[in-house]
């Protein structure tokens, strides 16, 4: 693979998790500090589904998303009904175990040097389709009936409930899709670069990308597609001092966020449709 | 006994954050994530002022607070006050908040570099012994410094005209603001006393580990308590972060580093489905 194909494959994969968020953030407002970790469980269960138990591939994958989408019904059934800083709390919590589990069963996982030896089985085709598929998933949630529920609790839950939507059940079911896409993404990943370690998923990780998505515009979808694929290909393509790099995006962020709180894009979509 | 000690000694000074924590949040709801921020750049900012002038640790703890306390004004006046005049909703403090604890982490990262620096001796590595108990010089001041930083702020909130600003702005920000209060100065205040706490104890995280970029992160052990004792409640905070300590040591001693974060998790969310409103049990409602 060579090393532009490579690239994009990374970033489009980035994307999927920016996506995720953005359907859990941009959608309900809700603040997941764990969501990097559905990444890491889609890529290490899959990976080990093939490494350890000749798995085949496409099942993996499902094995992977499936794990995932436990657990998000594990954290989202007692914590979804609270407030929401327990629902970031107890997110944040389940990375910290996830990672602790990763580093703790050495002889499974590889511990902190990382699990090495997945098959490349993926290729950028792959990913951008995937990657597409979910762009137009996501949008269509959107324009549903559900994403204006989603839309009208996040603004506000005491009216939303109000008007009748079941706000518990509508959050619950926001997170799983978003669980579901991250550790799809993850499984991709690893069969990407047949290496994953736990500290490329810790909660900055999952905070990256919720700046991204407010880079983007909390309720522009193409702004978080625009901003989550600039802010990863940028930085590779032009190589300027790589440790300003962070430095440089929270700079944009805190003007971005006092200047323009809603974002480069506002709630601005592309749309191949003519305006009535 | 051992256990408890040590325990309560590292709840100080999850104490101290957590309370450091709340009072933020107090008065705007939301999780300030830039006081890790703040406690990094402070503890780089002590060991600056140990290092150098070759102060004493009570000069260095009072400078560094000072100077905690400033920086969190400033944070204010960049980072929130604009959202706030243009009443922008609460995950936009969030987002900020956490952006900027990014951004000071990677600042002193691109200019001190990611190596570990330990603190000069600011107090010998002498221990007390009690029997079977040995407790450090250091920690018992740790200890005794949070125990009376903690008295002293019960004092200014309950009994100081200050106090009862903070609390009536803690009960309804635009309402006290109609009552002809100067909400922005108490918040740059609230700022200030929280950014204080955190110097001390970025000063302290930096002693009692080695000092390096990401101690800011332990911030989120602040905020874990301060969720757990009930959010927004600084008695609750306080509990909070001593029962985090102690469970914290003991987990540790009995099944290890590596798992000790899973149990906490296991633990924190057994806990919220028997008592959800937190130890403190004020519940926050969303106004309508």
């Amino acid at each position: 693979m060579t090393l532009f194909t490579s690239m994009l494959s990374f970033a489009l994969i980035t994307l999927l998790g920016v996506l995720g968020t953005f359907l859990l953030t941009g959608l309900t407002g809700l603040f997941s500090f764990g969501q990097a970790s559905f990444m890491a469980l889609g890529a290490y269960i899959s990976g080990l589904a093939v490494i350890k138990f000749n798995v085949p591939f496409p099942l993996a994958i499902i094995i992977g998303v499936a794990s995932g989408t436990l657990c998000a019904l594990i954290i989202g059934i007692p914590t979804l009904r609270l407030n929401r800083d327990f629902f970031s709390l107890i997110t944040f919590g389940f990375g910290e175990a996830v990672a602790g589990l990763l580093n703790y069963f050495v002889n499974v996982t590889g511990g902190a040097m990382g699990l090495s030896g997945i098959p490349p089985k993926t290729n950028l085709l792959m990913v951008a389709l995937s990657t597409g598929a979910v762009i137009w998933m996501v949008n269509n949630f959107r324009r549903l009936k559900f994403g204006r529920q989603c839309l009208a609790l996040k603004n506000d839950e005491l009216a939303a409930a109000a008007v009748g939507i079941d706000v518990y059940r509508i959050k619950l079911q926001v997170f799983i899709i978003s669980a579901i896409i991250t550790s799809y993404a993850g499984a991709l990943y690893g069969f990407l670069t047949s290496y994953v370690e736990p500290a490329m998923f810790g909660w900055t990780k999952s905070a990256e990308w919720v700046i991204m998505v407010f880079f983007g515009g909390v309720n522009s979808l193409t702004g978080a597609v625009v901003a989550g694929f600039l802010l990863n290909i940028l930085p590779e393509v032009l190589r300027f001092a790589s440790e300003w790099r962070i430095a440089a995006y929270c700079l944009i962020i805190v003007v971005l966020l006092n200047f323009r709180p809603t974002g480069l894009f506002d709630e601005y979509e592309l749309s191949f449709r003519r305006k009535h | 006994m051992q256990q408890v000690i040590n325990g309560i000694s590292v709840g100080a000074v999850y104490a101290l954050i957590a309370v450091g924590f709340a009072l933020v949040y107090n008065i705007l709801k939301f999780s300030n994530f830039s006081h890790g921020g703040v406690m990094t750049v402070s503890a780089y900012f002590g060991y600056f002022l140990a290092s150098t002038f070759h102060l004493s640790l009570l000069v260095t703890l009072a400078l560094t607070a000072l100077f905690g306390g400033l920086c969190a004004v400033i944070i204010e006046l960049v980072a929130f006050r604009r959202i706030r005049n243009s009443n922008g909703p609460l995950i936009y403090y969030f987002v900020s908040s956490i952006t900027v604890g990014m951004l000071l982490e990677n600042i002193i990262t691109i200019f001190k570099g990611s190596t570990f620096y330990a603190y000069p001796g600011l107090a010998s590595n002498t221990v007390v012994r009690m029997g079977s108990i040995t407790i450090p010089v250091m920690n018992m001041l740790m200890l005794v410094i949070s125990g009376m930083m903690l008295l002293v702020l019960m004092w200014v909130i309950m009994k100081t005209s200050f106090g009862i600003a903070v609390r009536a702005a803690s009960f309804d920000v635009n309402t006290s603001k109609l009552m002809g209060m100067n909400t922005s100065q108490i918040i740059s205040l609230v700022f200030f006393v929280s950014g204080f706490l955190g110097g001390i104890s970025g000063v302290f995280l930096g002693i009692s580990y080695t000092l390096y970029p990401q101690i800011g992160q332990m911030v989120v052990k602040g905020w874990i308590a301060s969720v757990l004792g009930g959010l927004g409640s600084l008695e609750g905070a306080v509990l909070g972060a001593f029962i985090l300590g102690m469970v914290e040591v003991y987990l540790v001693s009995t099944v290890g580093a590596g798992l000790s974060s899973v149990f906490i998790f296991i633990l924190t969310l057994v806990f919220l489905m028997f008592r959800p409103q937190g130890i403190a049990g004020n519940v926050v409602r969303d106004k309508a």
